[in-house]
């Protein structure tokens, strides 16, 4: 009995999953891409885009109101019927008129068949967990969208998929798995009407908006949906939420699944407003949109006010025509409009999204809201009194580089103090008077070591070496675990950093230089020519070798070429100096110091290039 | 001990969400740690942040570590020991953990946003520079505004008790202020010409300010026990002598070099049988036990490990490196964290104590809070003889910071488990506000 139970309700898992195959690779994308291949753009493209929304509308609003062909079971064949109809006719040749009919019948399929199922979706999902069965039908169902070559197929492909889907449906025994009545589940937190249209709306709209954006912005589509790691990752992500949505909607967690969704959703739409950040958002948008799916899909049958099934239907209309086919054209139309979601808008849309909650937190949390917002509200206003923080335009370019390095957190990794008496003073000295430290508002000494100290790295690293390695750490320091501040070079910032570095040194430049002219590895009788050969393809090639990394990416920015090892060998007036070479650059070029070598690295390196002035190896 | 014999502990909405609060900054705390040991050993991961990079997150991670974890549980300490939950002015308790957390919040924000002061723990800057003073002055006159109305109710007979919170209302009106003036890029501590750190007698200033906490600590909460007056008293001599002491040190540059500097230091060794003896004289709820024997561990270690951390040649070695890092985790992860839940099972009672007390979350944090010190200060070692060890990292660095996230890993399970365990009786809080509610109607 129990095992059929839960085999039975796994058509309503199904149903969904097939519903939302169709509509997201084909009536919302492959079905698009068909219009743009025929070149039916703007104003036809929005007439056929209407279309679409009316028939969805329409059919929304009418389905629950229809009094012919009552049983669930013959309106959703009905509906899918009609959308097999609708991507068989996008197989043909599209002009407008016929395009606009076409997405008619799609969006009238689709109206029949979301408000049919998701109204009588106890019907098909058993009495045993069924909240988990739409979990694992939607997670399903944008897992498969997501797949590569679903995903990357051709628009005739999905337009193709899409009437098999439909056809799948039809197939599916449909004869109801369990009485409506028994079927519903009790204790599972309620969702007012009007909370519900709110917050679907304005979920659906942030969701519409990104994905178009996203669609239409080809550095960000790069970021998010191109290449097959990303589609994985994506399937992989919208699975997961889903059925996490479940989980948290059967433990009457609606608040927070729309709450969740609102969160994500707005992150994704802030963070795309910086393209750098297109990453990171592609990884918040699945988990939004999968969060508020299930609970769209749920919301009728089991979340609603509903006392009736007739009820049910007409709030399944009203949601679906209003926050699912009115509020994605809107997103639709912002993106088109504005090409990216106004942070004001995501602030008006998260009043919507979370009303119920608010509303909540206002009776039962009134004395902390207004705490927290009085005392908010005073320091606002103290601050505006007492801040006398020069403005960044008033800085040198220096000073404004050093306010950078305090932001970024610098002194996480690097220290800028050469301690007396000690290693420091030969790695990375001179030593910094005390009274000239104290002079610094505030001294950045720092408390660790990740990376080397800084006191005088202006001393020991040209503008471009350091511009270079903020760029990408890794290409210049091997292994380096230094993040990469490319982004600061968008704007002025990554100069102003590099300026301020290379102004960190000390008048007391050539003591110093005497002192590194005047050092010798230790004796190491270990240095081998394998070490030096090995330190070498790591360190040096990239700028000694004539295809290196770095001698090809900047041409231009050397202050002197680096010498060609391969094809002009080593002097032999140059091997006496070559280990502090090594260890301490070459002042006055790009030349870096290495200086985190140990001696017996220095050795090897030495080594190798004493005895192999040219490297046919490496020329291989 | 029998629990009877212990003090009481009545629930209270204003602990209760001060402890709420303080684990959900300390799952925060430890997920943004795991999420910095992730970016140690994968660093192409850092262009998923952003903006938001490295060095911002160090800055949120260890300020919600100090002012969030670390502080909010001295609010439900100082809600008892005001008696805040007994006052008119009970319902504002909670408002006020409220606001500290928003203006944390806010505090995070700015960090990330790249607002900073640039001072180490001292980070307050900008807006959020005013805004957390301000939530330390609605919490000190919350404690005035309890103060008084008790005051007035007679219920504190006890001249001394009076005096001693009249005092500490004083002490506590300081703080925002100093905090302010402490954030401002112009001043800077003395510090250790020889190591760039901090000196020896701001050392022991700090460690002797720590002293008075956890003396003052069980005044607030539980019921002293007869026969250990001249142990108490010998301890608050104690404090007063090396507080003179550490005032004749003076709070010049001063190298740890020199022999004043780490035998003042070593003076604090004396706290090293003091402070449990001192402990004894209390009568605590049996459910704290294990957390009391924990923190008086960790105690002793941190103050041995930190003398010896200072001493010639050996700070010469650990300066800068994760030997020292290991050695703040040994601060706030081992002795703190053990004192604060050990005050928190206090304050919570008998009844609810295991929220804290499930033997897996205790050993996991415990033990993975050891594994770290000991990795750290292995690698640290290795560090200080070799920068190149840390700066081009090799496999056994690698292997030694796998370990250290799965340590981490460890910490922010137990300390997930005790979020949970925490918020799981909200029904409780709801039963508050409903006897409340009919006690003010009432």
């Amino acid at each position: 009995m129990r095992v059929n139970n839960i085999t039975n309700g796994w058509r309503g898992a199904a149903l969904v999953a097939l519903t939302y195959i169709y509509f997201l690779i084909f009536a919302q994308f492959g079905f698009l891409a068909r219009l743009t291949q025929a070149g039916i753009e703007g104003t036809n493209l929005r007439l056929v885009m209407g279309s679409m929304a009316a028939g969805g509308i329409l059919l929304s609003l009418a389905v629950p109101r229809l009094r012919i062909w009552p049983q669930p079971a013959l309106r959703l064949r009905l509906g899918f019927g009609i959308a097999a109809v609708g991507a068989l006719a996008a197989l043909l040749p599209p002009n407008t008129a016929g395009a606009a009919l076409t997405a008619f019948i799609i969006g009238a399929g689709l109206g029949i068949v979301t408000v049919t199922l998701v109204t009588h979706l106890p019907q098909f999902t058993s009495t045993h967990r069924p909240i988990l069965k739409v979990g694992f039908g939607v997670g399903l169902g944008y897992f498969v969208c997501n797949l590569p070559f679903v995903f990357e197929a051709s628009p005739r492909q999905q337009s193709v998929l899409a009437t098999f889907v439909c056809v799948a449906a039809l197939a599916l025994p449909l004869r109801a798995a369990v009485e409506e009545s028994i079927a519903q589940p009790t204790g599972v937190q309620r969702l007012p009407f009007a909370a519900a249209l709110g917050a679907f709306t304005a979920l659906i709209w942030l969701d519409s908006a990104a994905f178009y954006i996203i669609q239409h912005t080809r550095q960000l589509k790069a970021e998010t949906w191109m290449g097959s790691a990303h589609l994985w990752t994506n399937g992989c992500l919208h699975f997961a939420a889903a059925v996490a949505a479940a989980l948290l909607l059967e433990r009457s967690r609606t608040r927070l699944v729309l709450a969740g969704a609102y969160l994500a959703l707005a992150t994704a739409c802030i963070l795309l407003l910086d393209p750098a950040h297109a990453l990171s958002a592609s990884l918040l948008y699945p988990i939004g949109v999968s969060l508020y799916s299930v609970a769209l899909v749920v919301y009728p049958s089991w979340l609603a006010s509903a006392v009736s099934g007739d009820e049910r239907a007409r709030i399944a209309g009203w949601i679906y025509a209003l926050a699912g086919w009115i509020g994605s054209a809107l997103g639709i139309g912002m993106g088109q409009n504005l090409g990216h979601v106004p942070v004001a808008f995501v602030v008006v849309a998260g009043a919507a999204a979370l009303a119920l909650p608010q509303l909540e937190l206002l009776r039962y949390r009134a004395r902390e809201v207004a705490l927290v917002g009085a005392v908010l509200g005073v320091a606002f206003v103290a601050h505006r009194a007492i801040d006398k923080h020069p403005a960044a335009a008033q800085l040198s370019i220096v000073e404004a580089g050093r306010r950078i390095y305090i932001s970024e957190g610098c002194i996480h990794c690097h220290s800028q103090y050469v301690r007396p008496n000690s290693a420091d003073v030969a790695l990375w000295g001179p030593v910094e008077p005390i009274e000239e430290i104290r002079h610094q508002r505030p001294p950045l000494i720092g408390n660790r070591r990740q990376g080397p100290d800084l006191t005088q790295v202006g001393m020991r690293r040209s503008a471009w070496w350091l511009k270079a390695h903020l760029l990408d750490p890794a290409a210049l320091s091997p292994g380096s675990v230094m993040p990469s501040y490319a982004v600061l070079f968008r704007d002025e910032r990554g100069d102003q950093v590099v300026a301020y570095l290379v102004s960190l040194q000390s008048s007391t430049l050539e003591q110093q230089r005497a002192l590194q002219r005047a050092w010798q590895p230790v004796s190491t009788p270990e240095a081998s020519t394998e070490e030096g050969e090995q330190l070498y393809a790591q360190l040096c090639a990239t700028c000694h070798e004539p295809h290196g990394a770095a001698r090809q990416r900047w041409p231009q920015e050397f202050i002197l070429m680096p010498t060609s090892l391969v094809e002009n060998g080593l002097g032999h007036s140059y091997n006496l100096s070559l280990a502090s070479v090594i260890k301490f650059g070459v002042p006055g070029t790009d030349m870096p110091g290495h200086e985190y070598l140990s001696d017996q690295q220095i050795a090897s390196l030495v080594l190798w290039l004493a005895h192999n002035p040219v490297q046919p190896q490496l020329q291989r | 001990m029998k629990a009877a014999e212990s003090s009481p502990s009545a629930p209270s909405p204003a602990v209760d969400a001060a402890i709420t609060h303080a684990l959900f900054w300390l799952v925060a705390g430890n997920a943004m740690g795991t999420m910095i040991a992730v970016l140690l050993l994968l660093p192409g991961l850092n262009r998923l942040l952003g903006e938001w990079t490295y060095g911002r997150w160090m800055m949120v991670h260890m300020n919600t570590a100090l002012y969030g974890w670390c502080s909010l549980p001295m609010l439900g300490f100082l809600f008892r020991t005001y008696g805040v939950e007994r006052s008119a002015l009970r319902l504002w308790g909670r408002p006020v953990v409220w606001l500290w957390s928003a203006a944390l919040a806010v505090g995070c924000y700015s960090w990330l946003s790249g607002t900073s002061s640039g001072k180490l723990f001292l980070d307050w800057s900008g807006y959020a520079r005013i805004l957390f003073p301000l939530t330390m002055g609605a919490l000190w006159l919350l404690l005035v505004f309890a103060f008084l109305g008790q005051r007035r109710n007679a219920e504190q007979a006890r001249w001394r008790a009076a005096a001693a919170k009249l005092i500490g209302l004083a002490v506590l009106a300081a703080v925002p202020f100093a905090l302010f003036y402490a954030s401002s890029p112009d001043l800077y501590p003395a510090f250790n010409p020889d190591s760039g750190g901090p000196t020896g007698a701001s050392q022991l200033e700090s460690s002797l300010g720590m002293v008075l906490i956890v003396l003052v600590l069980p005044f607030g909460i539980a019921r002293r026990l007869p026969g250990h007056a001249r142990t108490l008293s010998l301890a608050w001599v104690l404090l007063a002598v090396e507080a003179a002491f550490c005032a004749l040190l003076g709070r010049a540059d001063a190298s740890h070099r020199m022999p004043a500097q780490y035998i003042g230091l070593g003076s604090i060794l004396l706290w090293l049988p003091l402070v449990p003896l001192y402990y004894r004289g209390f009568a605590w709820n049996c459910e704290t036990r294990q957390w009391k024997q924990v923190f008086l561990c960790w105690w002793g270690l941190l103050v041995v490990s930190g003398w010896i951390f200072f001493l010639p040649g050996v700070l010469d070695r650990f300066k800068f490196t994760d030997g020292l890092v290991g050695h703040s985790l040994t601060a706030v992860a081992g002795f703190l964290t053990a004192l604060l839940v050990f005050v928190m099972t206090q304050l919570i009672g008998d009844e609810h104590a295991w929220i804290f007390n499930s033997k897996w979350s205790f050993y996991a944090w415990n033990l993975g809070v050891l594994a770290y010190v000991m990795v750290m200060t292995a690698a640290g070692w290795i560090e200080g003889g070799n920068p190149g060890f840390t700066m081009a990292p090799g496999p056994l660095h690698h292997v030694l910071y796998f370990v250290r996230l799965l340590t981490g890993l460890a910490m922010l399970a137990a300390s997930v488990e005790w979020w949970i365990a925490a918020t799981q009786p909200f029904g409780r809080m709801r039963r508050y506000q409903t006897s409340h509610a009919g006690a003010i109607a009432a």
